[in-house]
């Protein structure tokens, strides 16, 4: 048993046993818990991945005359202004306010910027006020020309975080990375034996046994501190709040990215070091990649709740492949795919690194925490949702393909619709026809349905919600998508006007 | 030995299987890496194997129905921007991008294509293709 008080008598003598979370693990499987113990002081740990939930207050100083900032941008991205005169919060996945740019320069490339020390372009407007005369300032800044530059994270270090795969048959564009149709590879995240939540858990009572509110930590290249749990916090799937002083970070560990058409994300490094206390502590600093089970979710799926492809470890994810049982099609199939990561291990190990050399240099002095981390909750919003079946002309007015097109003019007519669902004598879609079609066929002249019908038909399954039918329509360019049931069978069709009704009256 | 090759077949023979012509004709083997037909043009990037003389031959069977470039583009990456995270690994259609037992990402230079996959998915833009 030592304590915090101990263990920094050490440090500052350059006494103490400073070793990474990934040195531990051989050392606990070589000289036991107990040896390992008594002998480590310290262990090191590090992350370095993608934390869309991070951004910075930033006081500029008073104009002459002053001005009360509203609407302020940074390089073009907006801060938000709704603060005391002169404060922002500049958010690392605000896009860019031109077009044109949008992620590819956001609020996470004007951080980094900042901490390289470039000149950033300030515009700000106000509403004037007896004591804030002046209505907008334009001026070229740099982080040492500001008062404070406060990171604050609202979410940052999650403990674990589910890898992805895709199950459509379209590569899709997610903050994991692009994912790649029909299951064929799967991104994951995290540090995994080196994160600093997995190696300070407590797995019996979900809570941590040495971080907390207060403790000391590596931030972006600086020092930094948990301010508490961070948003979302749920263990195993904890989540940090931090701050730290931008103007001490290294670019090193701040980094700006853009997930391709996803959004601008700001890669953090984070370390937290972990004093080793007693058995239990060292015990759970020797967890392996292998024990952390990451869950895998099909992000094809664009619901909240995703579902569950497999369970894997982090281990295996590092492999770079995996196989998966996987139904294409309707096919049960084994697949072998490979695996990719977002988060940067290498990186997430010179965080350690470099935190355990603060240590050693007796630079970096541990601290206790003054409470743990707060209560855990992540419970879905209570939003309303709307299914196509919500919004469906029923019954459905389809047709066989075996009737003439002057038949199948007339049911258009006299239904007042533009699409007309083919089906076969089980109501199961084969094709679809439009007015477009007919009129086209008179003007080729074709003769038979069968000749004329689209058989590639973009299709929306009746549990699917609106929103996602509606992103359909508008990607593929199309007015009207049949509705399926798990049959394939024709439920209904959903036109851009039923889409625009149903839109039309929120804002 | 192994050369790849851009190959953009003109549209009056887009119809014509040349490259089943080409292997049948020469004995060279051909693995196409990636085809892309639109209504006048078609394009395709091809790993051609077989001894130096077989190639010599199918590139010239191909020349007859369309352009031939061989594949001299180089890949080039920003050590400085790339994190080395692996968002480009999976994306690669040959396996030329992988994780080392150091956790760095490592990129087979001489095997890629220039298919430019890598480069749309890197979060840094750390990854250029120099024609
Ligand atoms: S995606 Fe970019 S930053 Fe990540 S490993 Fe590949 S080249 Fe490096
Ligand atoms: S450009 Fe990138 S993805 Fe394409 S072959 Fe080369 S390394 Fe692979």
């Amino acid at each position: 048993m030592k304590t915090i008080k101990e263990i920094n008598e050490k440090i500052k003598k350059g006494e103490a046993v400073v070793v990474t979370a990934e040195e531990m693990i051989k050392i606990v499987e070589e000289e036991g818990v107990k040896k390992a113990a008594d002998y480590v002081d310290v262990v090191t740990t590090g992350t370095f991945g993608a934390m869309c939930s991070s951004g910075v207050f930033i006081n500029f100083g008073h104009s002459d005359p002053p001005i009360k900032m509203l609407k302020i941008y940074l390089n073009n991205v907006e801060a938000y202004g709704g603060l005391a005169a002169v404060d922002a919060y500049i958010g690392a996945a605000q896009p860019n306010e031109d077009p044109d740019i949008d992620i590819d320069y956001g609020g996470a490339h004007v951080i980094e910027d900042l901490v390289r020390g470039k000149e950033v372009e300030l515009y700000a407007e106000g509403y004037t006020t007896d004591c804030y005369p002046r209505k907008d300032v334009n001026v070229k800044i740099t982080l040492d020309d500001v008062n404070q530059a406060i990171m604050v994270n609202p979410r940052n270090c999650y403990q674990t975080y589910p890898a992805a795969t895709n199950s459509r048959d379209e590569k899709i564009y997610t903050y994991m990375g692009i994912l790649l149709p029909e299951y064929n590879n799967v991104h994951y995240s995290g540090a995994g034996q080196l994160n600093p939540l997995q190696n300070d858990y407590n797995p019996e009572t979900k809570s941590f046994n040495t971080i907390g509110i207060g403790t000391k930590i590596f931030l972006g290249g600086g020092i930094g501190y948990i301010i508490g749990e961070g948003t979302q916090h749920n263990p195993p799937f904890g989540t940090l709040m931090v701050k730290g002083d931008l103007k001490q970070m290294d670019a090193r560990f701040i980094r700006a990215a853009t997930m391709p058409r996803y959004g601008s994300t700001l890669y953090i490094g984070l370390g937290i070091p972990i004093p080793i206390l007693n058995e239990k502590i060292a015990e759970r600093c020797a967890i392996k990649d292998e024990d952390i089970e990451v869950p895998i979710y099909d992000y094809g799926t664009p619901r909240r709740d995703k579902p569950l492809i497999a369970k894997t470890n982090y281990k295996v994810l590092r492999s770079g492949k995996i196989t998966l049982n996987v139904n294409i099609d309707g096919k049960d199939v084994e697949k072998t795919v490979k695996t990719g990561s977002v988060s940067s291990y290498k990186m997430a190990r010179e965080v350690a690194e470099t935190l355990k050399q603060w240590i050693l240099d007796g630079k970096f002095l541990l601290t206790e925490r003054v409470g743990k981390l707060g209560r855990a909750e992540n419970k879905p919003m209570k939003s309303p949702i709307t299914l196509v079946k919500d919004i469906l002309s029923k019954p459905p007015i389809t047709a066989p393909s075996n009737i003439t097109i002057m038949e199948a003019a007339k049911i258009l007519i006299k239904h007042n619709i533009n699409h007309l669902p083919i089906v076969d004598e089980f109501g199961k879609l084969i094709g679809i026809i439009t007015s477009w079609d007919i009129a086209k066929a008179l003007a080729q002249n074709k003769k038979t349905i069968e000749e004329i019908m689209t058989r590639n038909v973009i299709t929306a399954h009746e549990d699917e919600p609106a929103d996602h039918v509606a992103r359909k329509m508008s990607k593929y360019n199309i007015s009207g998508i049949p509705v399926v049931d798990d049959y394939k069978r024709v439920v209904g069709v959903v036109t851009s006007e039923d889409i625009s009704r149903l839109f039309g009256g929120k804002k | 030995m192994r050369k790849r090759i851009y190959y953009w077949t003109d549209s009056k023979h887009i119809n014509k299987p040349v490259i089943s012509d080409t292997i049948l004709n020469t004995g060279v083997k051909i693995n196409i890496l990636k085809a892309k037909v639109e209504p006048q043009e078609a394009f395709l990037i091809l790993e051609l194997f077989g001894s130096k003389e077989t190639i010599e031959k199918a590139l010239n069977y191909l020349s007859k129905f369309g352009e031939v470039e061989e594949i001299s583009k180089v890949i080039k990456r920003d050590l400085e921007k790339c994190v080395h995270c692996g968002c480009c690994i999976t994306q690669c259609p040959i396996n030329a991008i992988y994780m080392d037992e150091d956790y760095s990402v490592i990129f087979k230079e001489e095997e890629c294509v220039g298919c430019k996959n890598c480069v749309k998915a890197c979060p840094f833009k750390a990854i250029e293709i120099i024609e």
